[in-house]
């Protein structure tokens, strides 16, 4: 397992025993995680796992409550504002729903960061723009307006909107949700192709097991508020333990149950019979 | 009976906590503001959205407003036999209380609704943290313009305001109840004085556009990002600027009143 | 880019507006003597009561405003009031004899300073005192005035 090697430089970002808790729930208690460069991670986990949490976390919306989150070895959280922006300027992030500007057409969305970032002038803004839309398959619609986008669509123009300042880390947020399967796999599709065209470092969070196996080199398993299972998709998928073997299988019942924590169902219905 | 005076002070307490990050948010904008004014593209597009947008409905309220005040003044005024007065009357309710207290009204519920449901909206669908993530200062790119929008244009919309109540006035005055048309405007100079009631009328508009633009982008700032969640802001906006509006108008007119 | 003109040109017309608005307020209540803010010279006059003159009531010459009334206080030496005028320095040829009366504009409206010219040599000058000075009729005293002397003997 020394492919993913403990060398700072190996990895983009690192997670350090990392404990966050919110409204007095815990939700990681000493996770660790290092998301390698130039690779496609990704982080699976039930739903309320916490996966937008983690997101948040390596972002640096959110701080952790005790452990760190390293990016390039520096840490996120906490800083001061401006460091917190020059590492997020080395990011993207793509929103589930694309979180375009709805008063910009498309080409002004994408145009955004390097008009409020850069003093470029509009001929190079334009190619940039032109060159990332077509990277995406969009670029004949560069007039619509985000309310004229279907999901699918919306998500690739948020897709060339984060690649547009060239950053070093994507980070997509349930980029399969909701789509067809044409539109599954252009995501899928481009994903990949950015990932390696550009040598970025991809991290997908989902939890759409399938897709995943094909797109990802390395996959992470987050339950019980810790990193449940690591490898690539195919050693998650022997894996024997019976958490991991639930979701990858999506069985019903097991380590996560079916039925709610609860009382029992005779004592409930005297409870309720005696109100 | 405890539960009441519990749930009272808990209420009490959850006001203080809103009033105190209001107060926080207002500071916090207030180093923004300067540099916005090197950004006249977005002040422009918000002074359309949240000034130009609301001036059928200022021009409108004015007129009738004027025309309502000629009416309802004419019956005490002609007891005393000065009806020549209503210029007078008239001009100077306008300008020192109805002008800015009224435009400011019609502004909370207008722009200051559509402020707020804007930004809540901008919330609810993560843009406001795209733009977070995209290292641009939401404070300096979204609240900033539309805040400096609402102070300029409130002073614009009750001169507009108080301009078209008096000319409202004028007609019902002059063609209806019989004032001379002469009489109707010496008096307005005679009596109305720039500097007391113009000028206060003036404060007391930059007063409210600062306020009324503050809480309605607050207000849709911090709203919880569900659809009920903005249009509960956009209600609150309303709500909360008219009450505040009225109280402040009290403190200010007692600040402002004239110098016996 | 037709939708930015379009709101430019929106904006534009908006804020013409309200500029004409503002304007024409400031227009119709400025007052003339105010605005020559010109030499003025300070005068003081003491009077018995003055009713409900106000600070920056007229001060008038044949009806025609030449000053505005700048002060008004009380001396508890004499139990007067003490009224300062503000008068505009191109009437400097009021004799010290001059009488300044309150009276009261229209029927109900609010009081004023006339001055009526004596015909003395010498000009009143800047903090000069008017020492001719009438006071202002109060409606209650006048009212009380006629019932005693209707009253049957």
């Amino acid at each position: 397992m020394n492919m993913w090697a403990r060398n700072p430089s190996e990895n983009l970002v690192e997670i350090h025993d990392l404990h966050y808790s919110r409204d007095n729930r815990p939700i990681f208690s000493g996770l660790n995680m290092q998301i390698p460069r130039g690779k496609v991670t990704a982080v699976l986990g039930p739903s309320g796992s916490g996966k937008t949490t983690l997101l948040n976390l390596i972002t640096g919306q959110l701080g952790p409550d005790e452990g760190a989150v390293l990016f390039e070895g520096g840490v996120v959280c906490p800083c001061s504002r401006r460091r917190l922006y020059e590492v997020r300027r080395q990011m993207g992030v793509l929103f589930q729903d694309g979180a375009l500007l709805t008063n910009l057409n498309v080409f002004e969305n994408v145009a955004f960061p390097l008009r409020e970032h850069t003093d470029l002038p509009e001929e190079l803004i334009r190619q940039i723009v032109l060159m990332k839309l077509q990277s995406v398959g969009l670029r004949a619609i560069w007039q619509r307006m985000p309310s004229q986008l279907s999901g699918g669509m919306a998500r690739r123009v948020a897709l060339a909107r984060a690649l547009v300042t060239d950053p070093k880390l994507i980070v997509y947020d349930e980029p399969f949700a909701g789509l067809d399967p044409i539109s599954m796999g252009v995501i899928v599709r481009l994903i990949r192709h950015t990932n390696d065209a550009l040598g970025i470092t991809s991290i997908v969070v989902t939890h759409d097991v399938e897709e995943t196996s094909s797109l990802a080199d390395l996959s992470y398993l987050i339950a019980d508020r810790k990193v449940a299972a690591r490898g690539t998709p195919e050693e998650l998928r022997n894996d024997k333990s019976d958490l991991v073997r639930q979701f990858m299988q999506g069985r019903a019942d097991g380590p996560v149950p079916f039925h709610h924590p609860g009382p029992g169902y005779a004592e409930q219905l005297q409870a309720m019979a005696a109100t | 009976m405890i539960a009441t005076v519990r749930d009272c002070w808990q209420s009490f307490g959850q006001f203080a906590a809103n009033f105190g990050g209001f107060q926080m948010f207002s500071f916090r904008l207030l180093p923004y503001l300067p540099k916005a004014l090197l950004r006249p593209r977005l002040i422009t597009e918000q002074l359309y959205a949240v000034g130009a947008l609301s001036l059928v409905l200022t021009m409108f309220g004015g007129l009738f407003v004027g025309m309502v005040l000629a009416l309802q003044s004419h019956s005490t005024l002609v007891e005393f036999s000065s009806i020549d007065s209503m210029g007078a009357f008239v001009s100077e309710t306008m300008v020192r209380e109805l002008g800015p207290v009224v435009t400011a009204l019609l502004f909370a519920g207008r722009a200051g609704s559509a402020i707020a449901s804007e930004v809540g909206l901008m919330r609810a669908t993560n843009q406001i943290a795209a733009m977070e993530l995209m290292a641009v200062d939401p404070m300096q790119r979204i609240v900033a313009p539309r805040v400096l929008a609402g102070v300029i244009s409130m002073p614009l919309l009750t001169a507009i305001f108080s301009m078209m109540g008096i000319f409202g006035a004028y007609l019902v005055g002059t063609r209806l109840l019989g004032v001379d048309e002469g009489a109707f405007w010496s008096q307005i100079n005679a009596r109305v004085d720039m500097h007391q009631d113009v000028a206060s009328g003036f404060l007391k508009s930059i007063i409210f556009g600062a306020s009324a633009s503050l809480m309605a982008v607050f207000e849709g700032y911090y709203c919880q990002p569900t659809p009920a969640g903005v249009s509960r802001a956009a209600t609150r906006t309303v709500v909360i600027t008219s009450v505040w509006i009225l109280l402040l108008d009290f403190i200010l007119t007692g600040l402002t009143l004239p110098k016996v | 880019m037709s939708a930015v003109r379009a709101i430019d040109i929106s904006v534009g017309m908006f804020i013409l507006l309200g500029l004409v608005s503002a304007l024409f307020l400031v227009v119709q209540t400025i007052d003339p003597s105010q605005v020559n803010a010109g030499e003025t010279y300070v005068v003081e006059a003491r009077f018995d009561h003055i009713g409900d003159l106000k600070i920056r009531a007229p001060v008038a010459l044949a009806g025609v405003t030449i000053g505005r009334v700048a002060e008004i206080t009380a001396d508890p030496a004499d139990y007067r009031a003490v009224v300062l005028l503000r008068i505009d320095s191109s009437f400097d040829n009021l004799p010290i004899d001059t009488d300044a009366t309150i009276a009261t504009a229209g029927l109900l409206g609010g009081k004023y300073v006339e001055l009526t010219p004596g015909g003395d040599s010498e000009m009143l000058a800047d903090q000069g005192e008017i020492t001719f000075t009438q006071s202002a009729i109060l409606l209650e005293n006048l009212i009380g005035k006629y019932m005693l002397n209707s009253s049957p003997e």
